[in-house]
């Protein structure tokens, strides 16, 4: 039985099906939102806020100065071209080695998801416990890879010294390989075998194939893993927090990192979140070129 | 199947309301959340707590004793929350931040720069009510007053005082027939005798607060608040990290020290009897003992240069300013600071303490280590004195230092030019 309700009530229900459907998201999303707004939109709003002020309880109001500082501080520039050659490296080498073991484990081989699972433990172990494992590998006095290295008779290394951020981008690479892999072979297997049996017919070789079928066809998952593995390389802290720290002479100190002690060590809370501000903006203008760039180059089938 | 809408108006307006009550809960469920419960989140406990930010490295027996009579005595519980040195100051800043603090904070050298931000307790009031009675300041070495006082008003008081000396494996020096160096020349002279093949004779670290012994021995300063000047004096400073970075790249004495968060890389190298001497503290004595059981450990009073020195280092206890029960506080530091405690912790954990009876006590005076560090305290200086007045004691003594002494020891930087690299960014900093 229908319910005549007060007509100041009555008013306010929307009067179409369209109407009501609309309303019943929104009140599906509305904890979803609340949620976002308390813990993500509110924090950042705070950071923005902070940003303008400065001193070490950054309560004194500095306007703009901590932006201007930013651009004139050449251990800020130091972290942020750092952090974009390691986003780089990490993104580049999580691309080829994570569609190499792709096109590997896609392959009939006896053990594949046993190889695809062991691929994948690197990236399911936490980054401490990553950090530390090569930290100790890698020691140029105790770690196991000298000794190996001697007892082969081959020099030894001091990579922690001589390349540390090549030693960390390696490092992550190694571990978010098997991550991608996990991608790339979720695309290769959407990709119709129609188009490899007509290539193969037509005479197409094994590389033409690959360039010319699975390379374009994988665009979207490509795009997919190049901007995520963008954004957490310029976001990744743990591997120059641990295995680093930062140095030597600042050589590894990834923006994340720098921002990190520009809080807590330096205790300048209002400039640390202003490199934070900037960070993000660089984030997402990287995301909105990648973006357009991909989608230029996605191919329909 | 129904399609999406096709749903009865009463099934509908019944989703709804769970949805809006669903939306509702959110919020009351996170102002639930947040509200402080009776043990107190976050620094501060609640009524009846006494929360402690303790160093993890610091739970030794005797304090848990006292703090266990302290808690009987109040009817009281202490809640003590361990960390690491930089974990700590994470926590104590986001915590000033927040102004939810605990009430009492163990700190390595952070006393004069809380001050100066407003964020200690002055603690005038209770050293002159009790000072007598404690034994403050008159029984503490002289150096740990001054560490804890700004503006002439006591704003900590020192638990522990430790410095660096040379710690070094007895039987390499023994079958290089050759002692523990008293001079600069004398380390790189007996360095070259113990140095063979992969064992190097000397560690140096690759934690930055380590270079302090050698600049400290060539009559550095890093702050002169009168000129304002970082550093001073300069060719002393240069004399210094060269002669480091000399041990490592043309004596070949030290290993180049590897980058790292951990500052134990010697202590494991001599562990290892991979080097022969190390100049750390007190609190590497344990591990080697524990890693290396056989090694013979000898101490040894650091070379001089200009003058005999090395980096005075240590812990003190600061009441926040924002603390719930610093009356509280102030009894438990009392009690932590007897003589009697610090004899028990040097008996059994070998730490080292900054009252002049305990140098007295035969227990310091009967046990060779304590004994040598003990006389190592008569000349240990602090490096950073007077460096918290410019108000960046954290980037001048920390990431700019760090720059610059990885630089000319582990990257071979030109030492003038990373030194001329440091005094310029840290005068920026200073005149802001």
């Amino acid at each position: 039985m229908a319910v005549q309700l007060p007509g100041r009530f009555a008013r306010r229900r929307p009067r179409t099906l369209r109407g009501r459907q609309i309303r019943t998201a929104y009140l599906f999303l509305t904890p979803a939102l609340i949620f976002f707004a308390v813990f993500y939109y509110m924090p950042i709003a705070d950071i923005v806020n902070t940003s303008l002020h400065t001193g070490p309880q950054a309560d004194e109001f500095n306007g703009l100065g901590n932006y201007e500082r930013a651009f004139d501080d050449p251990a800020a520039r130091n972290s942020f071209t750092i952090t974009l050659f390691f986003a780089l490296g990490t993104t580049l080498g999580a691309i080829v080695f994570g569609l190499g073991l792709a096109l590997l484990v896609n392959r009939p081989l006896r053990g594949r998801t046993a190889f695809r699972l062991a691929l994948l433990v690197p990236y399911l172990t936490s980054v401490a416990v990553v950090g530390l494992l090569w930290r100790n590998i890698l020691h140029p006095h105790l770690g196991i890879l000298n000794r190996l290295l001697e007892e082969l008779g081959l020099p030894t290394q001091q990579w922690l010294n001589t390349n540390p951020l090549a030693t960390i981008t390696v490092v992550t690479v190694w571990q978010i390989a098997g991550y991608t892999m996990i991608l790339f072979l979720a695309g290769l297997q959407g990709i119709p075998e129609v188009y490899y049996e007509a290539a193969y017919v037509d005479g197409a070789s094994t590389a033409q194939r690959f360039w010319r079928i699975t390379l374009p066809l994988l665009t979207p998952t490509t795009l997919f893993v190049t901007v995520m593995s963008v954004i957490t390389g310029l976001q990744a802290f743990g591997q120059a927090y641990i295995i680093t720290n930062g140095g030597p002479a600042n050589s590894s100190d990834l923006i994340v990192f720098h921002i990190f002690n520009v809080a807590f060590d330096s205790r300048d809370f209002g400039y640390s979140s202003a490199l934070s501000v900037l960070l993000l903006i660089v984030i997402m203008v990287f995301t909105a070129l990648q973006l357009r760039a991909g989608r230029r180059r996605e191919v329909q089938y | 199947m129904p399609e999406y809408g096709s749903t009865e108006p009463l099934s509908r307006r019944r989703l709804m309301g769970l949805a809006g009550g669903a939306a509702a809960a959110v919020p009351l469920s996170a102002c639930g959340s947040g509200a402080p419960e009776a043990g107190g989140a976050g620094g501060s406990g609640g009524s009846g707590t006494v929360s402690v930010y303790w160093n993890a490295g610091h739970d030794y027996a005797a304090y848990r004793k006292v703090i266990a009579a302290f808690e009987k005595e109040h009817g009281v519980r202490v809640r003590m929350q361990k960390y690491q040195w930089p974990d700590m100051r994470t926590r104590i800043l986001a915590d000033f931040a927040s102004g939810n603090v605990p009430d009492l904070l163990e700190n390595t050298s952070w006393v004069q720069e809380f001050a100066l931000s407003g964020n200690a307790l002055n603690l005038q009031k209770y050293v002159e009510r009790d000072g007598a009675d404690i034994g403050y300041p008159d029984d503490w070495q002289d150096a740990t007053i001054k560490r804890n006082t700004h503006e002439g008003d006591t704003y900590g008081i020192q638990l522990h005082q430790t410095c660096s000396l040379l710690l070094y494996n007895k039987r390499m020096f023994r079958e290089a027939n050759v002692r523990p160096p008293t001079t600069w020349d004398e380390v790189v002279s007996v360095g070259k005798e113990l140095t063979r093949g992969d064992v190097h004779a000397l560690a140096l670290n690759q934690d930055y607060t380590y270079a302090w012994p050698w600049l400290l021995q060539n009559g550095v300063r890093h702050y002169d608040p009168k000129t304002k000047d970082l550093l001073i004096p300069r060719s002393a400073t240069l004399e210094a990290l060269q002669f480091q970075a000399d041990l490592v790249h043309k004596h070949k004495i030290s290993p180049v020290p590897v980058p790292s968060t951990d500052y134990s890389g010697p202590q494991k190298l001599l562990s290892a009897e991979r080097v022969a001497m190390i100049v750390s503290g007190p609190w590497d004595l344990e591990p080697i003992r524990a890693s290396s059981p056989e090694l013979e450990l000898g101490v040894a009073q650091v070379p001089r240069k200009e003058k005999q020195s090395t980096i005075l280092a240590g812990s003190s206890l600061l009441i926040p300013a924002k603390a719930k029960n610093p009356d509280l506080a102030w009894d438990l530091i009392k009690r932590l600071t007897q003589l009697s405690t610090e004899i028990a912790v040097t008996k059994k954990e070998g730490m080292l303490m900054p009252r002049k009876s305990w140098a007295k006590d035969p227990v310091v005076q009967n046990d060779p280590v304590a004994n040598a560090f003990a006389e190592g305290l008569t000349y240990a200086e602090d490096a950073y004195e007077d460096l918290y007045l410019t108000g960046h004691y954290g980037e001048l003594s920390g990431e700019l230092f760090k720059v610059l002494y990885q630089g000319v020891i582990m990257e071979r930087k030109p030492v003038e030019e990373a030194y001329e690299k440091y005094v310029d960014a840290g005068r920026k900093l200073i005149e802001g």
